[in-house]
Order: structure tokens, then C-alpha cells, then sequence
């Protein structure tokens, strides 16, 4: 809890870190329906590809220095020699993005979904699938960042970029799966499973790659 | 090794093929300091990261009887620039700490609390930096040039507080280019 808030504290004072990747994902989001025949078919036909884009790359953009100031600055050394696992505070540190970043954006998703379709339910089930997919690409940038700590986040983008797409399949048949109302749970259980693998081997893989680093 | 807090048994790292040192072996009882000399690039600083554990050498081994309990300041301070002094201690798990106020006395930060980093000068910055190493119970303390950016009087104030910690048991591993008066045995490493 020490390190969640400490983590908080520096997050709080560094408000383009937080508040520059939900202001991304709104902005793609207000922008769509200008770009296109502004009636409500046009509108929904392309709004969750645009949906989960706009996440994918908000969730870029909050990684972007997730580790590079700590690694400048020499925190990362300092906790790496503490008495802590250096995996598990890995974790909270993704974790605490998430909660910044993920959950907010997670409900603009909801409120945005509701604004274009006009539909409750299918809204609010999109709730689930924008926290779990935030939460499965925050990880893969984190692993990103990571690979590319010294060499720039757009490196580390491009390399995580791929794994991304899986996930953006499953999101895409989803939604079809909801809105022809045939049974979605199976894809809500295979986010949640790639999520819990994800949620447990990227901080250790992150870990041993951060180490490689400072070493 | 009851006294014994670490042992390096024939510590070699090389870059590459570039040599930086081999064969240093030595060991640090509770109450020694090493004081670690050597030219710039002889890998003094690369020395200290292998104690520590983060870096891992090329051939030797380091045996510590504290595995989890070290100080460690380095050439990098560790310090957000954009918090204040104030949360940088909040930072650190000593803004509740009894010799705070003490220590920011001695070291003239208690005005500053309410400064952000970025307007400390380096010197102060530094000394921010060593409230880390003042206020831990570790009983190894590692510290990387700590002399540098400090003033005659606070380097003083540092050899001061060093001579004390060795009178506490504690043991020091220090690299320094500037001369200090601290009752340390010399490891030079070429």
C-alpha cells in the first residue's frame, strides 16, 4: 500500500502523464463522427473499430516514460537493491497506471458508446471490454518500454504493436457477437484469461529486462 | 563471517574485450570503511555495482551476509525534479522519520521543503540526495563520489557522519577523487 501511494503521489504531480493519454483517446473519439456523414448508421457502423484504436493508442502514449524518467534518474537502481520484488512492483506500478488511465478511459468508453447508439446494455457491456483490453495493451507497452528503455518509446511500440492485434480480433468479434446476440462470454473469458497470464509474466519478463539494462 | 559483511573473492568485469579490472579480491568487517582509488574508467563505479548485485562480473564472486539491507547513493541523486523537497522525503519513507528535522538542520534543506528539485543547485540536491543514506539503519553503506557537489562544510558534515556510522558497526564502501578524512583502508583498482 506504501508503494501504491508513493507511485500515486508522482503520477498526481505529473499530470501530462495521466491526463495526456485520456485527453488523446477523447480527442480520437470527438473527431471520428466529424470525419465521416454525421448520421446514425455512418456513426455506428465504424464506432468500436474506432473504439478500441483509440485505446490501443492512448495506452501507447501512457507508457511512453513509464520507466524512462526512474531509469534517468537512478530510482530504478534504488529499487532494485530494496527489499522488495522488483516484479511485484512492477505490477503495481502497471497497475496504478491502469487505475489512472484504464478505468477513466474505460468509462468514457461507456458514456461515448451510449452517446452514438443510444443502447444501455450494449454499453454497459462494453464497460468489461474496455477495462480488460486497457489492461492487456498496458502491459504489452509496458513490455515495450522496457525492451526499448534507452532507445526511444516508439521503438518499443513497434515491437509490442503485434501482439496487440490478437486482441484487437477478439474485441472485433465481440462486438458482432453482442450485437447479432449470440453468446460473447466465451470472448469475456479469453480476455480474462490472456489477461491473467499477461497480469502475472510481463512484470517478470519487465523485471529481468530492466535488470539486463542497469547492468 | 559473524563480523564479516562481505567477502569479494578475485572480482573480474570486462566490457567487450576491454579489461577495466581483475583478480580484486578484499573483504569489509562491521566498523571498516574501503575507500576505492582509481583512475577515471578503472571501473570503481562498475566495482560498486557488483557489490551491490546489479551488475554481475565477468569471473569472482561476492559473498554478502546482508542481502537486503544496503544504502546506496550513486552519481544519479535518485530525486524528481518536479516534486518538492518535502515530497521527495515523502518519497523516500522518511517524512515520518524522528531525525528528520535534525538532519535538515544540519544539512540547511529545512526552508526548502516547499521547493520543487529543479531550483535546488546541484550541492543541494546532493545533500537532499544523502538524507537517504543519514536517516537508513542499513548496516552497509555504498556511496559513489559523495563528495562531489558538496561545499567544504557539508563535506565535512558527511566524513563526520561516516566516522560515526563506523563507530556504530556499520560498514562503508566509498569511491572519491576528493580527499576526506575518514578512517578507511584504500582497495586501488587500475
Amino acid at each position: 500500500m506504501k508503494y501504491l501511494g508513493l507511485e500515486l503521489l508522482k503520477l498526481r504531480k505529473k499530470t501530462r502523464s495521466w491526463l495526456g493519454p485520456i485527453l488523446v483517446f477523447w480527442l480520437i473519439m470527438i473527431a471520428y463522427p466529424l470525419t465521416i456523414e454525421a448520421s446514425q448508421e455512418n456513426l455506428e457502423i465504424g464506432f468500436f473499430s474506432v473504439l478500441w484504436i483509440a485505446i490501443l493508442l492512448s495506452m501507447m502514449f501512457a507508457t511512453e516514460d513509464i520507466f524512462t524518467e526512474d531509469y534517468n534518474d537512478g530510482t530504478l537502481e534504488q529499487t532494485l537493491i530494496n527489499d522488495t520484488s522488483f516484479a511485484y512492483q512492477v505490477a503495481l506500478k502497471v497497475m496504478i497506471h491502469w487505475l489512472l488511465i484504464g478505468i477513466p478511459i474505460s468509462l468514457l468508453s461507456f458514456i461515448f458508446s451510449l452517446g452514438t447508439n443510444g443502447n444501455l446494455s450494449l454499453s454497459l457491456l462494453i464497460l468489461p471490454f474496455a477495462m480488460m483490453s486497457s489492461y492487456i495493451f498496458l502491459n504489452l507497452f509496458v513490455l515495450g518500454n522496457a525492451l526499448s528503455l534507452n532507445k526511444g518509446s516508439v521503438l518499443g511500440a513497434i515491437i509490442t504493436l503485434p501482439m496487440a492485434l490478437p486482441v484487437l480480433i477478439v474485441l472485433g468479434k465481440s462486438i458482432t457477437a453482442i450485437q447479432l446476440e449470440i453468446n460473447y462470454s466465451g470472448f469475456i473469458f479469453l480476455l480474462l484469461g490472456s489477461l491473467s497470464i499477461i497480469i502475472v509474466s510481463v512484470p517478470i519478463v519487465v523485471s529481468y529486462i530492466i535488470k539486463a539494462h542497469l547492468e | 563471517m559473524n563480523d564479516t559483511l562481505i567477502i569479494a573473492d578475485n572480482l573480474s568485469y570486462k566490457i567487450n574485450e576491454n579489461k577495466l579490472f581483475s583478480k580484486v579480491s578484499f573483504s569489509l568487517n562491521k566498523g571498516e570503511c574501503i575507500h576505492i582509488k582509481g583512475s577515471n574508467g578503472s571501473g570503481k563505479s562498475t566495482l560498486l555495482r557488483i557489490i551491490l548485485g546489479i551488475t554481475i562480473p565477468t569471473k569472482g564472486k561476492i559473498k554478502k551476509s546482508i542481502e537486503e539491507d544496503i544504502s546506496y547513493l550513486g552519481h544519479k541523486n535518485a530525486l524528481k525534479s518536479y516534486l518538492s523537497v518535502e515530497d521527495n522525503i515523502k518519497l523516500m519513507g522518511l517524512l515520518n522519520h524522528h531525525e528528520l528535522k535534525k538532519n535538515l538542520e544540519t544539512l540547511g534543506l529545512k526552508r526548502k521543503l516547499d521547493i520543487k528539485v529543479a531550483n535546488l543547485s546541484y550541492g543541494q540536491q546532493k545533500k537532499l540526495a544523502l538524507l537517504r543514506i543519514f536517516m537508513s539503519n542499513s548496516n552497509l553503506i555504498v556511496l559513489d563520489e559523495p563528495f562531489v557537489g558538496l561545499d567544504i562544510e557539508n563535506q565535512n558534515i558527511l566524513s563526520n557522519f561516516l566516522n560515526n556510522q563506523l563507530q556504530n558497526e556499520k560498514g562503508i564502501i566509498f569511491t572519491s577523487h576528493i580527499s576526506c578524512e575518514i578512517d578507511s583502508k584504500t582497495l586501488k583498482i587500475d
